[in-house]
């Protein structure tokens, strides 16, 4: 549930439209003051589709209310009923006088709340086929006898432990009641952070915001279970997900992936996504990268966990990933709404989840890699009630079925485009730039269209002379601000008069597809025309990591002049109209004041 | 200050602005009661980042009190 204020989640609740959507009835029986759960409930479900109506039974009348078929809670009909029930209402001895209990006090306590818990259920079982969520009893934090109580069979700790069993089959035997384990809840953000003890003294309230926040989202886990909205398939992104680092520029050698530091939280990350697979996700890749090197490291790579068979669909390409993601959805014959997607881009994770809404993101930041493993554990979109051997086996047979399959579709890519709000400047470079162009020269490999390398002092010389122009690409857009993306080198007059040759064309891999480098482009064609050219050639020289423009010039109205050996030459005559940038790039052209200079 | 306070009081109570009056309390607005009391809280702490006491929790009851406490809370 991102990190939404509880006020903003309450405010986001009043300005979505809910009406349409189908009820949810939740019916809470509870001994404590549970009231502000309401919010992050209703939350959650309008997040999976539905409008939660939440009542709340009396304080400390669970059984009353369970009984009574004519109490408002009921009314409506309940698909879930939330029940809280507390030690410290309900025995509270076992809770504040454990030391002064023997033996059979104790399990005379147990008994008696086994048999509450049955005569709940037998109750509700009356009037109503809702699902229970039953939330078991927590842990204390600081058990009657110390530590001694973790030695003894005689303990508190074992006795909650007696009364969650208890509790547990009393739930079994009715056939559609959980148990709801708060214990995770609680390691997840300590006691500290679970309970406040000030809401508890003044209201009866013993679980802060933080707590409560944790409880409705384990309890949607079941709420999405019981629906049949569990997700089926994990499609994860490569270069910064599987592996630190982006491939097709740091090669096989160079990415982070290692049982030991800096590769271990990629590692730690394949492990718990081949746990998936083995509990039966079924997992894919969704990636921009040329799909050999993806490959060779799956197959080369000496730390991989995952391997080409846990595989069962694979986009690995340069097209846009809600197209891809398609793409995949249709390869294994399962809904968009059964994919989750796992990606270190801000800008992807955007795209999807504005022009595949009903797609689950998972956004990674690569600053927070070592985080990724919890991240993904702890989404709880794949859980399931129960788990069969065909479960297990579901990775292996999507995997069979995805070969039988190929597909197409169309997104709405440029509306999403537009409302990046993208803003290019493209500039001559300076002294400020000098450094970072010559950089991108040096390390860019895969949007190359010549690979040559310069220093800082050749930059300097090719701005400094008058037969050549150094330009660069700066980017920004509302996420923020991604600084130098792309250099271009022009040379005028070189192998005729009227003709000035692109020497270098080059921009980095994060920002391709997103039209920047068709505004560069037609920055440098009118620049050579100010220039006095007639025509502009342009090279690709084939490396082995530049395949992905391969066809950059003649899908821009070049034509090909040569191809021979091992570069192929295309040239633009600029008697044609210069193809205007895409308007929803602001600010894409290169400055005239300063092209003048 | 104060307009902050409101906003917070409105977004819990859903309510508009305009009808929180500089001296609201649990009197004169029906929706606030001792439970969504507490909600008011929460919502307080968060968006002020602070955290009351809980003397200074149950007294919150009027917007002219909520403001002058959580400006003291943030000195």
């Amino acid at each position: 549930m991102e990190q939404l204020s509880y006020a903003e989640i309450q405010e986001q609740l009043r300005s979505a439209s809910l009406e349409s959507l189908p009820r949810l009835g939740i019916s809470v029986l509870r001994n404590a003051t549970v009231e502000p759960i309401e919010p992050y409930l209703c939350y959650l479900a309008w997040r999976a589709g539905l409008r939660a109506e939440v009542r709340f039974g009396r304080y400390d009348n669970i059984l009353q209310d369970a009984t009574d078929p004519s109490s408002e809670l009921w009314e409506g009909s309940a698909d879930a009923v939330l029940v809280f029930a507390r030690l410290e209402e309900l025995c509270p001895d076992l809770c504040y006088r454990f030391p002064a209990l023997d033996a059979d006090d104790v399990r005379a306590e147990i008994e008696r709340v086994r048999g509450f818990a049955a005569a709940t259920l037998r109750a509700l079982r009356g009037h109503s086929r809702a699902a229970v969520l039953w939330h078991g009893f927590e842990t204390p934090a600081h058990p009657a006898f110390g530590i001694h109580d973790s030695q003894s069979d005689a303990g508190q700790l074992r006795a909650v432990r007696d009364l969650n069993d208890a509790l547990r089959q009393t739930l079994r035997d009715d056939g559609d009641a959980y148990f709801v384990d708060l214990d995770l809840g609680l390691a997840r953000v300590g006691a500290e952070r679970f309970y406040d003890p000030r809401t508890w003294h003044i209201g009866r309230a013993p679980y802060s915001r933080e707590g409560l926040r944790e409880i409705a989202e384990e309890d949607f886990k079941y709420v999405r279970a019981l629906r049949g909205q569990a997700k089926k398939c994990l499609v994860l992104d490569c270069d910064n997900v599987l592996w630190g680092g982006v491939v097709g520029e740091d090669g096989l050698e160079g990415i982070q992936l290692a049982p030991d530091y800096p590769g271990s939280p990629y590692y730690e990350f394949q492990r718990e996504a081949r746990a998936l697979y083995e509990r039966g996700v079924i997992l894919a890749l969704c990636s921009k990268n040329n799909e050999d090197d993806v490959w060779q490291v799956f197959r080369e790579h000496p730390h991989m966990i995952l391997s080409e068979e846990h595989i069962a669909a694979a986009r690995v390409n340069w097209d846009d990933k809600a197209t891809n993601l398609t793409r995949i959805a249709k390869d294994l014959n399962i809904g968009l709404d059964s994919l989750v997607f796992v990606d270190d881009s801000e800008f992807e994770v955007g795209l999807v989840r504005e022009t595949l809404p009903e797609v689950e993101v998972i956004h990674l930041p690569k600053a927070h890699a070592v985080r990724a493993r919890e991240l993904l554990a702890s989404c709880g979109w794949f859980d399931t009630l129960t788990l069969s051997e065909e479960d297990r086996q579901r990775g292996r047979m999507y995997k069979a079925e995805a070969r039988r399959r190929e597909l197409e579709t169309t997104t709405d890519l440029a509306t999403y485009l537009r409302s990046l709000e993208m803003r290019a400047c493209i500039r001559l470079v300076d002294g400020a730039t000098v450094p970072r162009v010559a950089q991108l020269t040096q390390r860019t490999n895969q949007f190359n269209l010549t690979t040559r390398r310069y220093s800082e002092a050749d930059i300097v010389r090719l701005e400094d002379a008058s037969d050549s122009d150094v330009l660069y690409v700066r980017l920004a857009d509302r996420f923020g601000d991604y600084g130098i993306v792309g250099a271009a080198i022009l040379r005028h007059g070189v192998e005729r008069p009227d003709r000035s040759e692109i020497d270098t064309l080059l921009l980095s891999c994060r920002v391709i597809g997103r039209g920047v480098e068709d505004a560069f482009l037609s920055a440098c064609l009118e620049l050579a025309r100010q220039r006095g050219a007639a025509s502009v050639c342009g090279r690709y020289a084939p490396t082995r990591k530049n395949r992905l423009v391969r066809d950059f010039y003649p899908e821009r109205g070049f034509a090909m002049e040569s191809d021979e050996g091992e570069e192929t030459i295309y040239a633009f005559d600029l008697s044609e109209r210069i193809p205007l940038p895409p308007d929803h790039l602001e600010g894409a052209t290169l400055d005239a004041r300063e092209s003048a200079a | 200050m104060k307009d902050r306070v409101k906003k917070v009081i409105s977004q819990v109570f859903g309510v508009p602005t305009e009808a929180i009056a500089d001296d609201a309390s649990p009197d004169t607005l029906e929706e606030w009661d001792s439970v969504t009391h507490l909600n008011l809280v929460l919502a307080l702490e968060e968006e002020f980042g602070i955290s009351l006491t809980d003397e200074q929790i149950v007294e919150l009851l009027s917007c002219e009190i909520i403001v002058a406490t959580v400006e003291e809370s943030l000195g």
